[in-house]
């Protein structure tokens, strides 16, 4: 038999994600829900500091400099040092954990709420891949599957949390202290280049362990039910170790999409739109199209990952019984087994 | 051409110095000439040498002492005064703990050989740190009288610290800057002779050097060094010896790095002059070589119609290698280091920024020989208020640019000339006032806010208030008239004050002397529909309520502006009142009061007010409030709102998509 390819797979979660839309939608609007408590003060302020002002004229299309950096001095308490932070993140050297003493404002609002986001990832990675095998399902479902599985995808997307932190720090910030006086001393700035290269492409292989092998486990806690935990959590490392490619494969497509979407956004330039009120709309339209293509593909991926880990062949990490894998050659519903979906117990 | 001073033991010099090609047009007598044979040890970063000092008391009284600076020994250890004075902060990057020192090994009057060096001791006349080892004074046997010139035979041991502030190694590469012992500045109060900090520069008299650098053959037609080389000659043991002079300078830097890819190219310009244009440039920034000349080029051409022709024959641009960053962006008297990334899109304007300012010090340090210790901004300022104007009138606008992972990417924002390129100013306006020596200022960001930036504003400033031909004209008299000399803030002052026929001292005391800050605002613009008079009004010698029936008939609208200064410090201003239909109305203001009313009834409706409206007062801290509207248009905001909206949402995503 012909093992499923990561495009394959990655194309029938995309089919997946398409088939039940409303699941990016809840992305998206939980995305948007988060936005949506910064909107009234970032929006107060720059109502008040340009709507009279003769300066605004040459603010709607491209950002005016001298605008920018007065507004950061003179309302230190709405951005406070949010640019900073987001200039260290992208440098050599890494952001130290002490940069997010110096938050303020909506920067230190945003960093609160990319903590709530993270709690509200893992209820929607447990109502998402929860729908998606069910074979009829509607938000309702992606609700209670999401609450369903709370406890132990918290529990995960901490630890992956922390992984990627760590990975952060220990991988990347702390490879480049260490290497500081040796890169200096390096020959030439292309040999320095490479080294930084080097140390993020090192951060980039930890990610992708911890997110494949995470998302393993998720997938597997879910596709699993009738094992116990202890068994669902092993099999799930299990699965990443056993078809890395194939995982690994999936990833790098959802990467390759995603990075896709951006470029056609940047090309297209929404942002540079006309002058007239009436541009607003199809502006916030267009954002909007573009996070919900990109929660899509999330979900796309997820859908993915799942069937690269739960497809024939490798049964012996596959929860398919033998009878059903004789139907699996194709549709995605022949894949599922509503018997062994329901949970036997608590999670 | 050069009008060497023939007497005693200059003689010799002076025979050196009698090609016009080696001198520099216009040349006053020198000072302090040196002749320095030495020799590198790349092993042991130390160069050894020996010079013959001649120097020419220029005052009128007798000189019983001499001073010296021993720069080098800034890098001695952490005791030093240079040492000390370094950020502690955490964001700063540190200076590598490489040490650096200069020992002076010999030190004879060549007369008659008295030996003066048990007579040397050490002096730290700014702050009294008893460790500081920068500055040595020498009590002479015999005063120097007025005029009299003394020879002095030296030998000394320079050991290089790995490249940081301005001087040092890395690897083969070598800028050897601050490395001999030099003699101070003797001025009719004494000696002007400053110890090293880690904010201040330099302030020597101009002479005529002739200095022959001994190194490994491997750096044969690889040095480069302030003047014209006149001869190199390489020995059969290995050894390369290069040969540089040049007359009427005040310092001798010099580089050697066997990576160095020589290029060279010639500015012709008439009525600016020929000079030849030495580029010794990293392997891997050769495809950076044009713009490297271009920017030379620009500031040759830019600087010498506003200031004058450069007088010297060559300039040598150094493109410091990969890890001796400190080695970029120096001057000294023709030969500049700049510096560039590999990746360096032409946009973002580097190395061309760098260039033309470095390059411009030929200027505000070089001819201009301002006292960097104490007048700072005279050199860093001036320069890089001239910077701007060049690279604006060359290149145009800079752009902002991201840098991620250590490459940069330009985004499509207009950084505009000068005002947004010296912003930091703002955030420091009130810390320090400009009027202080270099290593009194808070802290290098200070330092660096208030005499780069604050200058510049302050110049370009008084430039729009008084005119570019007058600001033209005053800096082309103070350069003219101050050319190899050590001119001081007075004297652009008076040179402004004669031009403009105004004394200008009171433009200079609220902006270059002050820490008060400039800020005008409008904070009221309404333009309402006229209403009539109401109330009792005479009509036929009798009071009766309602307006007579000229008046009554109110057409057009009522407007009422209000500018406010919030800033401590008055400038004159102007007020700009659109309305509709195309009229305007422009007043002027000398902004002396708190706030200002602008009143006009039964007018065309206002369309905006704004204060300063030609953006004369580049010092004005916040330019958000100098306008206002009475009707708002929410569009721009509201398009922030929804953009951040959307960064926002991609943001809470990117923060969960590696777990």
């Amino acid at each position: 038999m012909k093992r499923p390819t990561a495009l394959s797979c990655f194309g029938r979660g995309l089919r997946q994600a398409l088939s039940k839309p409303y699941l990016a939608l809840s992305l998206w609007l939980i995305q948007l829900l988060l936005a949506a408590a910064l909107i009234l003060p970032v929006s107060n302020s720059l109502h008040a500091n340009l709507d009279h002002s003769p300066l605004s004229d040459r603010m709607i299309g491209v950002p005016d400099y001298g605008w920018w950096e007065t507004f950061r001095r003179t309302h230190p308490d709405i951005l406070g040092t949010f640019g900073e932070a987001a200039e260290q993140l992208l440098s050599t050297e890494g952001i130290a954990t002490a940069s997010i003493d110096g938050l303020r404002g909506i920067g230190a609002t945003a960093f609160s709420l990319a903590l709530l986001a993270i709690f509200l990832h893992a209820f929607a990675l447990g109502g998402v891949l929860g729908t998606l095998r069910e074979p009829s399902s509607s938000l309702v479902t992606f609700g209670r599957e999401g609450m369903r599985r709370l406890p132990a995808f918290l529990a995960f997307t901490l630890a992956a949390f922390v992984g990627a932190a760590a990975s952060y720090r220990w991988i990347y910030v702390e490879s480049g202290r260490a290497l500081r006086g040796r890169v200096e001393d390096l020959a030439t700035e292309g040999q320095a280049l490479a080294v930084t290269a080097l140390r993020l492409a090192a951060l980039l292989v930890a990610l992708a362990a911890i997110k494949l092998l995470v998302d393993s486990v998720r997938a597997i806690w879910v596709a699993r039910p009738d094992l116990p935990p202890v068994s669902r959590f092993l099999m799930g490392i299990g699965g990443a170790l056993a078809r890395p490619r194939r995982l690994l494969g999936v990833l790098f497509w959802y990467a390759l999409s995603t990075a896709g979407l951006y470029a056609i956004w940047i090309v297209l330039d929404p942002p540079a739109g006309g002058e007239a009120r009436f541009a607003l709309v199809p502006l916030i339209l267009a954002q909007q199209v573009f996070v919900f293509v990109r929660s899509l593909i999330k979900v796309g991926y997820y859908a993915g990952i799942s069937e690269a880990l739960t497809r024939t062949p490798s049964p012996e990490y596959s929860y398919v019984p033998p009878a059903a894998q004789a139907g699996a050659s194709g549709k995605v519903e022949a894949v599922d087994d509503g018997a062994l979906e329901r949970p036997t117990g608590g999670v | 051409m050069l009008r060497a001073k023939t007497r005693g033991g200059l003689l010799a010099l002076a025979a050196l110095f009698c090609s016009p090609s080696l001198g520099a047009r216009d040349a006053t007598a020198p000072i302090a000439s040196y002749e320095i044979s030495c020799r590198l040890d790349p092993e042991s970063e130390t160069v050894t040498g020996s010079q013959l000092l001649t120097w020419t008391n220029p005052t009128g009284r007798p000189a019983t002492t001499l001073r010296f600076h021993l720069y080098l020994n800034a890098f001695r250890n952490t005791r030093s005064t240079f040492w000390r004075e370094q950020s502690p902060r955490r964001d700063r990057r540190p200076i590598p703990e490489s040490w650096g020192s200069i020992e002076l090994t010999s030190l004879l009057l060549s007369s008659d050989g008295t030996d003066l060096l048990p007579a040397m001791h050490f002096l730290a006349p700014d702050d009294g740190n008893p460790d500081d080892r920068t500055v040595a004074q020498v009590d002479l046997p015999r005063p120097v009288g007025p005029g009299q010139t003394i020879v002095l035979r030296m030998e000394f041991v320079s050991r290089l610290p790995r490249v940081s502030s301005r001087t040092g190694y890395k690897g083969d590469f070598f800028l050897v800057a601050q490395w001999f012992p030099k003699i101070g500045v003797f001025e009719e109060a004494g000696w002007n002779c400053h110890q090293f900090h880690a904010n201040s520069e330099f302030f020597a008299d101009f002479g005529d050097y002739d200095v022959t650098i001994e190194a490994p053959a491997r750096y044969a037609g690889k040095i480069g060094a302030t003047g014209v080389r006149v001869s190199q000659r390489q020995t059969s043991d290995g050894r390369v010896f290069a040969r540089f002079r040049q007359g009427s300078v005040h310092d001798f830097a010099w580089t050697a790095d066997p990576d160095f890819r020589v290029l060279r190219d010639i500015f012709r310009e008439p009525g600016i002059g020929d000079v030849e244009i030495l580029l010794l440039i990293q392997p891997e920034h050769l495809g950076q070589a044009a713009r490297y000349f271009k920017a030379v080029k620009a500031g040759l051409e830019g600087y010498g119609r506003v200031l004058g022709p450069y007088p010297y024959a060559t300039l040598t641009v150094v493109d410091p290698p990969w890890g001796a960053r400190g080695a970029g962006g120096m001057e000294y008297p023709t030969f500049i280091t700049a510096g560039t990334s590999l990746i360096a899109p032409a946009s973002i304007q580097s190395p061309e920024g760098v260039t033309v300012h470095e390059f411009g010090h030929q200027y505000f340090y070089g001819l201009l020989a301002s006292n960097e210790f104490e007048e700072p901004w005279l050199d860093e300022g001036f320069n890089t208020y001239m910077t701007d104007r060049v690279l604006k009138s060359v290149y145009g606008d800079d752009r902002c640019y991201v840098s991620v992972f250590g490459v940069r990417f330009p985004l499509g924002i207009d950084i505009r000339r000068p005002l947004d390129d010296n912003r930091r100013y703002f955030a420091h306006a009130t810390e320090d006032p400009l009027g202080i020596p270099s290593w009194k200022y808070r802290d290098r960001d200070s330092y660096g806010a208030l005499v780069y930036s604050k200058t510049a504003l302050a110049l370009a400033t008084i430039e729009r208030l008084v005119g570019t031909p007058a600001m033209d004209r005053a800096l082309r008299l103070y350069a003219d008239r101050w050319r190899f000399r050590h001119p001081k803030t007075r004297d652009f002052i008076a040179a402004l004050s004669e031009v403009t026929g105004r004394d200008q001292q009171w433009l200079f005391d609220r902006t270059f002397f002050s820490s008060g800050t400039v800020d005008y605002a409008v904070i009221e613009a309404s333009s309402v529909p006229a209403r009539p008079p109401r109330g009792l009004f005479e009509k036929e010698g009798k009071l009766s309520e309602g307006a007579p029936p000229a008046l009554a008939r109110a057409k057009g609208y009522d407007t009422r502006v209000t500018v406010v200064r919030n800033g401590d410090v008055a400038l004159p201003v102007e007020v700009l009142l659109r309305f509709e239909g195309g009229k305007s109305y422009r007043s002027s203001w000398d902004g002396e009061a708190r706030w200002k009313t602008f009143r006009a009834e039964r007018g065309p409706r206002l369309i905006e007010a704004v204060v300063d409206p030609d953006e004369k007062i580049l010092l004005d801290t916040n330019r958000t409030n100098n306008g206002r509207r009475p009707e708002g248009d929410p569009r721009a905001a509201s398009r922030w709102t929804a953009r951040a909206v959307f960064w926002l949402q991609n943001l809470f995503d990117g923060a969960t998509v590696a777990w």
